[in-house]
């Protein structure tokens, strides 16, 4: 028989014994959780991983309606989280993005810190018009090299239910009431999407049906208004997001080859043809490749593990050009046999945040 | 030997507590009755029936109809159409998965009696008129459904924290239901699911499968991405744990309902983890030649002389 005072004593004990085990328990099992809801984190708040290899120049990159500056290692959030994505850079060193609202959206002219000096479109439709179709959307906007095209992908013209994107040009100082059409998009397809201007003419993605009646997208050429261009890709190849090197001489594009994969794929570019193809990422769904402005490799987007959120890459050149042994001097001592060396890999600069895998990147020197 | 027995006491304690709410509704969830209507004259001249014993353990080769409903404020909720309706034959031991795509506008015979728009099935007599409908009409056994209400989908692709999808082209639709954003039902939106490979949300992700203005091959393109969508929701299921599970079903709620018990999910869960080959996962959508347009009421005609004998082949 124990006493009351022990027997209180013990009872107390053991409520806090059981509190304890019960809160513990619950705790425990909710730290056992994956977390894969984690909303990812701003890239103002997770700097680029330590020891992480420090990008050249500054480039720019979206995620959950911001744009972001990555210089010397660090983000800066330029825009407020409010649509912004998809920067290129203009020829005096500002940007043009867009904005996407709910019904339509609207490039902008943004200083290098993400002031609006201008908007350049103007697609929302009178407050007066009910009719959702008579908002515009204008997406991946591109400058000419002479600073004074402004190229997109504009859904005009439609037709009823059929909402296709088709490239235009417009002046970068004026209205699109001066803008010219320049694509024939196909029907029920999505359209012409992302302009790239190249020496000679212009390089975008084309999205149509292929021989098994699925839509695939290609790369095209052309360099008149309206005109057929060529197709640069094959249907089965199913390219798109094209992006092409500082020297002009080499096209980087993400290939699905018609499943749910992406591979980041590389030709050499004449001005008029591709070359051979060059698979250098495969294991990766890969999005957006964007060349560095000193040509010292090619960063991406992608996850960090399988089904994750778009982290930041970069390819070192090396690990797609490696560099050519010298060639012996006549006369001179035969060379040592160089060991093979070493397979140079993707360097992940961020960890844990969630980059906007259909907004372009834009890298400035 | 009193503090020790606290100590498991309030750890089962604590368990139960974390997964009580997700018990709950698996219970209310799972194991449902298929109610199977009464099959009309013309079923007895069709064979096989659904609704008979599950002649498939998991280990076995088993089959599943998935169905999707727009179950907004639009509808009754006890009368809703299925704008989704997926054949899955999963046979474990060649880890092989295939998927079939039924039009929903396919224009058939009900098990309930009469003709009509396959979608409509269901609201004639739930699950079951769904699960009998099929069964007659393409002469296959169905195990067992599955059933994601609208919102059921948004919310099961937030709560696994979104998907990775290849989204084969720019999903453009300017009148697109606003359902879901919209006081008024009957509302419409614009939508704009760029392409290429991103991360959806479950928004988005709603969109890209449900859209179907854009795109020359109608429900048909929209079957496709439905395919698409539903790999890249097992693709990330494999990385849950049985300790999400709670916060699953409080995201969920009641949008899901299934005719598979609790038992057969635990069983079920490590198997879907196990087929990694994509090239096992075979993608069947009806199009022409199998189907093709001009059916009463704008609906789509099946060439049962080619669809019986594809069906056949692939859920024997």
């Amino acid at each position: 028989m124990i006493p009351p005072l022990p027997r209180i004593l013990l009872g107390a004990f053991l409520s806090v014994v059981m509190l304890v085990g019960a809160t513990g328990t619950y705790i425990f099992l909710g730290t056992k959780a994956s977390h894969v809801a984690a909303p990812p984190k701003k890239p103002t708040v997770s700097t680029p991983r330590a020891q992480a290899f420090t990008l050249p120049g500054t480039l720019y990159v979206a995620q959950d309606g911001a744009i972001y500056s990555l210089r010397v290692g660090r983000f800066h959030q330029i825009t407020p989280e409010a649509g912004w994505m998809m920067p290129a850079l203009t020829r005096d060193g500002n940007l043009v993005a867009v904005r996407q609202f709910h019904m339509y959206s609207d490039i902008y002219l943004l200083s290098p810190y993400g002031k609006v000096i201008r908007r350049i479109t103007n697609n929302a439709a009178p407050q007066r018009n009910p009719d959702p179709g008579a908002n515009h959307w204008s997406f991946y906007p591109r400058i000419s090299a002479d600073g004074k095209t402004l190229w997109m992908a504009y859904d005009k013209p439609k037709a009823g239910y059929d909402v296709v994107m088709s490239i235009w040009a417009m002046p970068l100082t004026g209205t699109i009431q001066q803008g010219k059409l320049w694509t024939n998009a196909a029907d029920y397809t999505g359209g012409d999407v992302q302009p790239l201007p190249v020496r000679g003419g212009l390089i975008y993605t084309k999205y149509d049906y292929g021989p098994n009646d699925r839509l695939v997208g290609r790369l095209w050429f052309t360099n008149r208004a309206y005109s057929a261009g060529r197709a640069l890709t094959t249907t089965s190849e199913d390219c798109r997001s094209p992006a092409v090197s500082p020297s002009g001489t080499q096209i980087a594009m993400i290939c699905t080859y018609e499943k749910q994969i992406s591979y980041l794929v590389i030709a050499s570019w004449n001005g008029t043809t591709l070359g051979p193809r060059k698979q250098i990422i495969t294991n990766q769904m890969v999005a957006q490749p964007t060349w560095a402005p000193d040509d010292s490799g090619i960063a991406y987007l992608a996850p960090a593990v399988s089904a994750g959120a778009f982290q930041l890459w970069f390819l070192p050149k090396a690990a797609y050009a490696p560099p050519v042994p010298p060639t012996p001097s006549p006369g001179a001592e035969p060379l040592p046999t160089p060991s093979p060396p070493a397979a140079v890999k993707p360097i992940q600069v961020t960890t844990d945040n969630g980059f906007d895998a259909t907004s372009p990147m834009a890298w400035d020197s | 030997m009193l503090v020790l027995l606290a100590i498991v006491v309030s750890s089962v304690a604590g368990g139960l507590a974390y997964f009580l709410p997700a018990a709950q509704l698996a219970i209310e969830s799972t194991g449902q009755v298929i109610d199977l209507p009464t099959p009309s004259p013309t079923q007895l001249l069709v064979s096989p029936t659904p609704g008979s014993p599950s002649p498939s353990a998991v280990t076995g080769a088993f089959t599943v109809l998935l169905l999707g409903s727009d179950d907004d404020s639009k509808f009754n909720p006890d009368h809703v159409l299925t704008q989704s309706m997926i054949l899955v034959r999963v046979v474990p031991s060649k880890q092989q998965v295939t998927m079939l795509s039924i039009p929903r506008d396919l224009y058939v015979h009900f098990s309930t009696g009469g003709y009509g728009k396959i979608d409509g099935a269901y609201s004639y007599g739930g699950p079951g008129a769904a699960m009998a409908t099929v069964a007659q009409d393409f002469g296959v056994h169905i195990d067992d459904y599955i059933w994601v209400g609208l919102l059921g989908l948004v919310k099961l692709i937030d709560a696994i924290g979104g998907i990775d999808v290849v989204t084969s082209h720019p999903v453009l639709d300017d009148y697109y239901p606003a359902d879901i954003v919209s006081t008024w039902a009957y509302d419409y939106q614009r939508v704009a699911v760029l392409a290429g490979p991103q991360h959806l949300d479950g928004i988005h992700a709603m969109q890209y499968v449900r859209s179907r203005h854009g795109d020359l091959q109608s429900d048909f393109g929209r079957s496709q991405r439905q395919q698409q969508v539903l790999m890249a929701i097992r693709q990330k299921a494999k990385l849950l744990s049985p300790e999400d599970l709670p916060a699953l079903s409080a995201a969920i709620g009641k949008e899901m309902k299934t005719s598979i018990s609790i038992p057969e999910v635990a069983a079920l869960l490590p198997l879907a983890a196990s087929f990694d080959n994509p090239d096992q996962i075979r993608q069947i959508v009806l199009l022409p030649p199998y189907t093709h347009g001009g059916g009463p009421g704008g609906s789509v005609t099946a060439n049962w002389g080619l669809i019986l004998p594809l069906v056949h082949q692939y859920f024997p």
